[in-house]
């Protein structure tokens, strides 16, 4: 479904593409074509309305400040819906009709950005994921024109790991949606697990639109686990935490990094409080010290994002601001030549501040962030608290 | 066995197994609410009103974004979130069913499948995409029993649910208003030479129907939430629980709804978590081809 607003956005580049006399690229003040596919209806339009908004306002900025080294950029916007089918369709449109050059966002949902791999890959044009799942960047050499701005499953899971061993937890029960997300968080959880002395015993799922997990939580009941472990991004997560109040369970609770929401938490009510959550630097930047090297770099988006929208953004709408910038930053380094912005990422960015972390490409890694990046917070008295740097 | 914990060789302790039952009844109430629902409309018109489970959606979420607006007593917000439902419910009759009223029963499925489509995109528009609460009518605090926790909205569920089945029985075998409904419901052309108005009981079978799916979704948000589009799973597990019962027969709904949740909880519990929604619909499949009028519904009731 197309708004007013893309149909306009639509119709301006069609138009400009249209009329405009088609010139080598490079020439200057020709326009840099970004295509962005986001939900911001559906399931997940939760995080891709921020998602969207984020790519604007940096479009919108980066245009007044005369574009990317003199050109500007046209943004084609389209609404994936949370709907693999539609966003397959979206992309194939993105890149036969408005021949973009580059496409920033993949419906911000795993299972989506895998689906869209394939044309991607066929039609040999980067593509920016801003989703969780490790498999839609690796094994790399199926996922040449893939790249994303977020941190992968694999070190988050290092991180949770690190974080039990410190803590002296060895047993523990994992509770993932079957999407892609968490799928993909189990599979990276039982290959780690063995190697860093946690023993998983017991592994349950729930489908994304499960309203009710007592079932699930009575099994991990009667197990030893001292930690459980619930991952997804869908309100059901909000349940997990409710119903583990009701059975009354003691144990640690942990959400994966697709639940940092404060809007989450307060549907939780008390069922939250002392809730742990792995997250990037960003939803705790303010309590991060001074000498954080991008402490400045969220707050300064955070502030250009309020002054814009009159409403406070959060990590995941960092993640396409991160992603836009990383790929305008490639542009302005090698051109609007696909397979110069492919390499543009691959060499250019390279310790790159961004949002969400210290970002660094490689030929043989395309996701940017490390271990390092991810911390341990905690939802107290109302607060996402810092708890382990 | 794919992500499953090392269960089988043991049996669970009992406490568990109430658990499952306490689970499997809670949700199976709902799911036999919005049964009632679809068996209502179903008797009245023939027809499967394919925005029934948008009608427990819209209880939830209106009922949330009020009290948010208004700050009302919570039993006045939901007192007010009813009626509105009920309204709009007889506005889709007004606006949609009625002017098709000599069309098939397809055409009137279909429509309801638009209005399904309708309401859902009027919330997201209106009120948003994100999941919305309630809270909780008497507290969170557990309620043990036999070893397993029950929650006092849990035991709001399933009493509304009797409350609103008895309800229904009465109002259908002792009411004037009622027996019409049935007589409707049991042959329309016979109905309509003896004087009743079936348009008038069409109308009131929306009514009703957009009455007991607000219900259903009120009491369920402060356990479960409820999202724009959450009235597509609900709709769906609601049907199939009015086909097990026997489509048409309000206890029958019931008594297909707990079937059906206690089927999922137990297969969820005592298997594993992941063949959930498989085995229970297995079962429900095996239900039919032995009884294919459901669980209580009469042999001889051929309808369409």
């Amino acid at each position: 479904m197309i708004t007013r607003r893309q149909f306009q956005t639509t119709m301006v580049g069609g138009l400009a593409a249209t009329l405009l006399p088609r010139r080598e690229a490079r020439a200057a003040g020709e326009p840099y074509r970004i295509g962005s596919l986001f939900s911001y209806t559906g399931p997940a339009a939760f995080l891709g309305d921020r998602m969207k908004r984020s790519v604007e306002l940096f479009v919108e900025e980066t245009n007044k400040k005369g574009g990317i080294q003199g050109h500007p950029i046209e943004l084609v916007l389209y609404d994936a819906a949370s709907e693999s089918s539609k966003a397959v369709l979206a992309v194939k449109r993105l890149i036969e009709q408005d021949k973009v050059d580059v496409i920033v966002g993949d419906g911000n949902r795993s299972d989506i950005g895998l689906a869209l791999i394939p044309s991607v890959q066929r039609a040999q044009v980067p593509l920016m994921s801003v989703s969780g799942a490790t498999s839609l960047v690796e094994p790399v050499k199926d996922r040449a024109w893939v790249f994303k701005s977020t941190v992968n499953d694999v070190e988050v899971v290092a991180r949770l790991l690190d974080f039990f061993k410190k803590k002296g937890v060895k047993d523990v029960a994992m509770l993932n949606d079957t999407g892609a997300f968490g799928v993909s968080a189990r599979d990276v959880l039982r290959a780690q697990a063995p190697a860093a002395g946690v023993n998983v015993v017991a592994w349950e799922e729930f489908q994304p639109s499960d309203n009710d997990l007592t079932t699930q939580l009575t099994r991990i009941r009667s197990t030893s686990a001292q930690a459980i472990v619930c991952w997804t991004v869908t309100p059901a997560g909000v349940v997990f935490l409710k119903n583990a109040q009701q059975l009354g369970l003691k144990q640690m609770l942990v959400h994966g990094f697709g639940f940092v929401a404060d809007r989450y938490m307060q549907l939780a009510g008390d069922a939250a409080e002392g809730l742990m959550l792995t997250s990037l630097k960003f939803s705790v930047a303010e309590q991060l010290p001074d000498g954080d090297p991008i402490k400045a770099t969220i707050l300064d988006y955070k502030a250009r994002y309020r002054a814009k929208y009159k409403e406070e953004t959060d990590v995941y709408g960092g993640q396409a601001w991160d992603g836009i910038s990383m790929v305008a930053h490639a542009m302005a380094q090698s051109g609007n030549a696909k397979d110069k912005i492919r390499t543009g990422l691959e060499t250019t960015i390279k310790e790159f501040k961004g949002v969400g972390g210290i970002f660094t490409f490689s030929p043989e890694k395309h996701w940017g962030l490390a271990k390092s990046d991810v911390v341990m917070i905690e939802w107290r008295k109302g607060k996402f608290q810092l708890v382990d740097l | 066995m794919i992500g499953g914990g090392p269960y089988i060789e043991a049996l669970p302790p009992l406490a568990d197994v109430v658990q499952f039952c306490f689970a499997g009844i809670t949700i199976g109430a709902i799911y036999g609410l919005v049964a009632v629902g679809f068996n209502v409309i179903f008797n009245a018109t023939g027809a499967v009103n394919f925005a029934q489970g948008e009608f427990a959606m819209l209880g939830g979420m209106l009922g949330s974004a009020l009290l948010g607006a208004t700050g009302l007593p919570l039993p006045v917000v939901l007192g007010l979130t009813v009626l509105a439902v009920t309204v709009i419910g007889v506005l889709l009759e007004r606006l949609a069913i009625n002017p098709a009223r000599g069309a098939e029963i397809l055409n009137l499925i279909i429509i309801t499948i638009g209005a399904s489509i309708l309401l859902k995109g009027t919330v997201m528009v209106t009120l948003g995409k994100n999941a919305a609460g309630l809270p909780a009518f008497s507290g969170n605090r557990p309620i043990w029993v036999l070893g397993a926790t029950i929650l006092p909205q849990a035991l709001w569920i399933i009493g509304t649910a009797l409350a609103i089945m008895v309800g229904l029985q009465l109002f259908f075998g002792r009411t004037l208003v009622g027996k019409a409904m049935q007589a409707v419901a049991i042959d329309r052309e016979a109905a309509r030479l003896v004087g009743i108005n079936v348009g008038r009981m069409v109308m009131l079978s929306f009514a009703l129907g957009g009455a007991v799916g607000a219900v259903a979704g009120i009491i369920m948000t402060p356990m479960t939430l409820t999202i724009y589009d959450a009235g597509t799973m609900l709709g769906l597990k609601g049907f199939a629980a009015a086909v097990a019962g026997g489509l048409g027969n309000t206890m029958g709904g019931i008594a297909g709804g707990l079937l059906l949740g206690i089927l999922e909880a137990l297969s969820g519990g005592l298997i594993a978590s992941n063949v959930k929604d498989v085995l229970a619909f297995v079962l429900l499949l095996f239900l039919l081809f032995f009884r294919p009028q459901g669980l209580l519904g009469r042999a001889d009731s051929e309808r369409v």
